[in-house]
């Protein structure tokens, strides 16, 4: 009964996103839109396959995943670390966490001509600024799954005589996982994000650079079929992690 | 945020208070950063000591005046699009059951893509000037608007519904009165984050390709190495944006403010 509900769900978001792309085909043939702005899924799609098939564009896009995977490896353990002390020091909590939440609300993309200025328009300065966004919402995600963990299972544990490792390995790490990794997941789409646009804004690589490049000299089916990696890389990273962190979170339900 | 509700470790002799620390490594920041460029521990060209970027960039204040007014009338623009179209597709998703399982994931998916790659193909359409940046400063807000507007109408509670119906409301008055008002709270949250992704929208547009805004002259001053006018036009940004942020937030608790009567009676 469920599972007929949940497969009529994912019918119709199957037929709205087919209904998207018919449309779309459908508005640049007809003459609705202007085909040389708007170029067809028809022409986009091939566009899509010839490109991942290009070396030379190939190495663009292999440029922004090392980008983007090695900032989020410096900032998760940074980010997970800088959580867990602030959380367990109530002292460091108390005088830090506010600065935390206030930088996370700030809006941080205007800082990238700061990166710029520091560090040059290399590879190195797409990767300290994917960390820099990526940094905060981990921290406060972190800080914010540790004081999730149910107080009473603590109790119950020590009560029972967990030792110490027992009650971190077996209590605070099933607890903190799922909101780790939904921080994660935040973090690294801010990183995408935030490595793509530091590429489109001034660089001599990657996706982004490319992206400007094509929309500069008017090459449409080249950008569109650009915007449809981008998507699916940014899709393949959300889901994967989603994936874990539900997988994480099972025992609650359970 | 402030749950660590464990006794505010009490000061041991020498410790400082947290309070202090924070503000103490805060100024200690400042200083250093006031110190760093002028004594050349660090270029000037990379980074401008705060009172350089304030009297450089007030010098220069009336460029970044109506500059600022050309960005901040970008983005009312654009707050209305996201804010008008947001709510109604929000409106009418949280309104029916089935389209709120097809269409929740599905906005909140796109939600998590990178918007900005869609810039470029903007500035194809509609060229370099403003019409670019509102039309990706709104499609950036819309999602928040969507998913929140969407979640609020969700968690209108079933009674008032019953009972307007029962007295016999009608679609609209049942749309304005009842339902609108009592999604606005969570609605509010939304709202927020929309127009700080609006505000941030114009201006990273306005970074990447423009002719005029505070998001173009930022560009412009790195570009020609103008240090300080750098760091004085984020300055400038970062205040925007707040202030635009409290605005919204005390607009926001006008609207709402039938709420608390009817909250007290419960209690």
């Amino acid at each position: 009964m469920r599972a007929q509900a949940d497969r009529r769900v994912s019918l119709a978001q199957g037929a709205a996103v087919l209904a998207f792309f018919l449309l779309w085909e459908a508005a640049s043939r007809s003459g609705l839109a202007d085909a040389r702005l708007l170029p067809p899924p028809s022409i986009v799609l091939p566009k899509v396959v010839e490109l991942l098939a290009d070396e030379t564009f190939r190495r663009h896009l292999v440029i922004t995943i090392q980008e983007m995977l090695l900032a989020g490896l410096i900032a998760a353990p940074l980010g997970i670390g800088i959580g867990l002390a602030l959380a367990e020091s109530p002292y460091l909590g108390r005088a830090f966490k506010p600065f935390f939440h206030f930088v996370a609300a700030v809006p941080k993309s205007v800082f990238l001509p700061v990166f710029i200025l520091l560090f040059g328009i290399g590879f190195g300065q797409k990767v300290a600024f994917g960390v820099f966004q990526a940094l905060f919402v981990l921290v406060i995600a972190t800080s914010a799954a540790v004081a999730a963990v149910p107080e009473e299972l603590l109790r119950l544990a020590r009560a029972n005589g967990a030792t110490r490792r027992q009650i971190w390995v077996e209590i605070h790490w099933n607890a903190m996982l799922p909101l780790i990794l939904e921080g994660l997941r935040l973090g690294m789409i801010f990183n995408i994000a935030g490595v793509i646009f530091a590429e489109m804004y001034v660089s001599r690589a990657g996706l982004g650079q490319r992206f400007s490049t094509w929309g500069e000299s008017f090459r449409m089916p080249e950008l569109f079929a650009g915007v449809l990696i981008a998507a699916g890389l940014s899709i393949i990273v959300n889901e994967t992690l989603r994936a874990l962190e539900r997988r994480a979170g099972a025992w609650r339900t359970s | 945020m402030s749950a660590t509700t464990a006794s505010p470790a009490r000061v041991e002799g020498w410790r400082l208070s947290p309070v202090a620390l924070r503000w103490l490594c805060l100024a200690i920041l400042l200083v250093l950063w006031e110190i760093a460029p002028r004594a050349g521990w660090v270029p000037q060209v990379i980074l401008a000591a705060p009172s350089a970027a304030l009297i450089d960039g007030l010098a220069e204040w009336d460029i970044f005046a109506s500059a600022l007014l050309f960005t901040f009338t970008e983005i009312l623009i654009s707050l209305c699009f996201a804010y008008g179209l947001g709510g109604l597709a929000g409106l009418v998703i949280g309104l029916s059951p089935f389209g709120r399982k097809v269409a929740l994931p599905l906005a909140s998916s796109l939600y998590a893509l990178p918007l900005v790659v869609i810039y470029p193909v903007m500035t194809a359409w509609f060229g370099i000037g403003p019409a670019s940046k509102i039309w990706f400063a709104s499609l950036y807000g819309l999602f928040p608007v969507i998913l929140s507007t969407a979640a609020g109408v969700q968690l209108v509670d079933r009674n008032l519904i019953t009972m307007a119906r029962a007295q016999g409301a009608r679609f609209w008055p049942m749309i304005t009165e009842v339902i609108i008002p009592a999604a606005l709270p969570a609605v509010v949250s939304g709202l927020r984050v929309g127009g700080a992704l609006v505000t941030v929208g114009v201006v990273v547009a306005e970074m990447l390709a423009a002719t005029d805004g505070i998001g173009f002259l930022i560009t412009q001053y790195r570009t020609m190495f103008q240090t300080p006018q750098v760091y004085f036009g984020i300055l400038l940004v970062l205040v925007l944006a707040g202030g635009l942020d409290t605005l919204i937030s005390r607009l926001e608790r006008r609207a709402s403010r039938w709420r608390p009567q009817q909250d007290h009676r419960h209690e």
